[in-house]
């Protein structure tokens, strides 16, 4: 019955050598568990992956953060934090091995990391970044599945057109766990912290969330308002049904997600002007 | 107004707002509102890093010409499986009140 989950699990558990996680965020990962190593050593890192480096030099540059002139990567670090710096290594790597109609979900994923941001910072909520980080990540998951799985993926595709349900739904039954999992069983293997596995693994079931309901919470959030928005691909055309564990654990109302919703809009038209001249930089790239 | 990325700007268009140097407006203004782009303006905007620029009129339609009522199908079409669940149908309804504000007040075009 669990057989086909039980291969995938084992799948995952045994890559060591996922493109996704080169050996950049490897090193990034140990220096920033070491209290005694300065941002400097870190930058140096960085500064080794020329492709990463201009990405971080861009994104502390934008006007979604709104400072003023960032030139050196040690600054950048500095003012985007480490975590938000790891999370971008990992991401423009797994950008770099997504293929053309993966920009969808690059964009999805992009797009809820900076919604789960706005969230945050509206509700006040202490570690912005971390949060904002699980956003980008949440749906690491599906990367994962169309790499390891490719054939998988076809015919998760296949059902949802079939059968017009959810991703996870489908997923479910073409192999039966989903995403969320998946992604969880990355975030392990990957030793990423428990405030970035739990919103991974539970944003589609925030009750299951016992450690970082908030953190899981704003995720889900995210996650809908840009579903709602229609930003990106995410797999299927569907808005996931609001959580009543996660509309309770941040007290929203009807007047907060309003205004979430013009200020995200606003936001998003940024977004899409970054991953446009991505993907014309890409394509533009000599190699 | 319309907000647009500077990448999809094109001559011609109109600055509907001062552009700052940075997002905030009390970064030093670089370009006055009501200039019409050319595209050597456009050119050194990049330059400056600018990511967005107000225009006049709604000049950029996604995908082919979106109007309202597309715009709002499109939304029904999204939010189809939750309809019935009381909060999520909340989010519908703020989501078609912003869409019927940000296209009507921008000059968004009716169905012909």
């Amino acid at each position: 019955m669990d057989e086909k989950r039980n291969e995938l699990k084992k799948i995952i558990m045994n890559t060591k050598t996922l493109p996704t996680l080169p050996g950049v965020i490897n090193k990034l990962n140990s220096l920033s568990d070491n209290d005694k190593s300065s941002v400097q050593e870190m930058a140096r890192i960085v500064s080794s992956d020329q492709v990463l480096s201009a990405r971080i030099l861009r994104l502390a540059n934008s006007p979604s953060y709104g400072f003023y002139r960032v030139s050196t990567i040690s600054n950048a670090m500095i003012l985007l934090g480490v975590n938000v710096v790891k999370s971008l290594a990992l991401s423009s790597s797994i950008f770099e091995i997504m293929e053309k109609d993966s920009v969808g979900l690059w964009e999805h994923s992009l797009g809820t990391g900076v919604a789960a941001n706005l969230i945050a910072t509206r509700l006040g909520l202490p570690e912005r970044e971390e949060i904002a980080t699980a956003g980008l990540l949440h749906d690491i998951g599906k990367v994962i599945i169309s790499l390891k799985c490719s054939a998988a993926e076809d015919e998760v595709r296949r059902v949802i057109k079939e059968k017009h349900i959810y991703m996870r739904e489908a997923e479910q039954e073409v192999i039966d766990t989903d995403h969320a999992e998946v992604g969880a069983w990355l975030a392990k293997s990957w030793f990423l912290p428990d405030k970035l596995s739990e919103p991974i693994n539970c944003h589609h079931n925030v009750e299951a969330s016992e450690n970082h309901r908030i953190k899981t919470a704003v995720v889900h959030m995210a996650d809908v308002l840009i579903k709602a928005s229609g930003f990106g691909d995410s797999g299927d055309d569907y808005v996931p049904r609001i959580q009543q564990a996660a509309w309770d654990a941040l007290k929203l109302n009807d007047q907060i997600v309003a205004e979430l919703v013009e200020e995200m809009e606003d936001k998003l038209v940024e977004v899409k002007n970054f991953s446009l001249e991505l993907q014309q930089g890409a394509n533009a790239a000599p190699n | 107004m319309q907000k647009i990325p500077l990448i999809r700007a094109t001559a011609g268009m109109v600055l509907a707002r001062d552009v700052f140097r940075t997002e905030s407006a009390n970064g030093i203004p670089i370009c006055g509102k009501d200039t019409e782009l050319t595209e050597s303006l456009i050119a050194r905007l990049e330059n400056l890093d600018i990511q967005s620029v107000y225009v006049a009129g709604h000049p950029l339609r996604e995908e082919g010409d979106r109007t309202l009522d597309d715009l709002l199908r499109e939304l029904d079409g999204r939010f189809q499986k939750v309809r019935q669940d009381p909060l999520t149908a909340g989010l519908h309804t703020i989501y078609t009140d912003y869409l019927k504000r940000s296209m009507g007040e921008s000059g968004g075009r009716k169905t012909e």
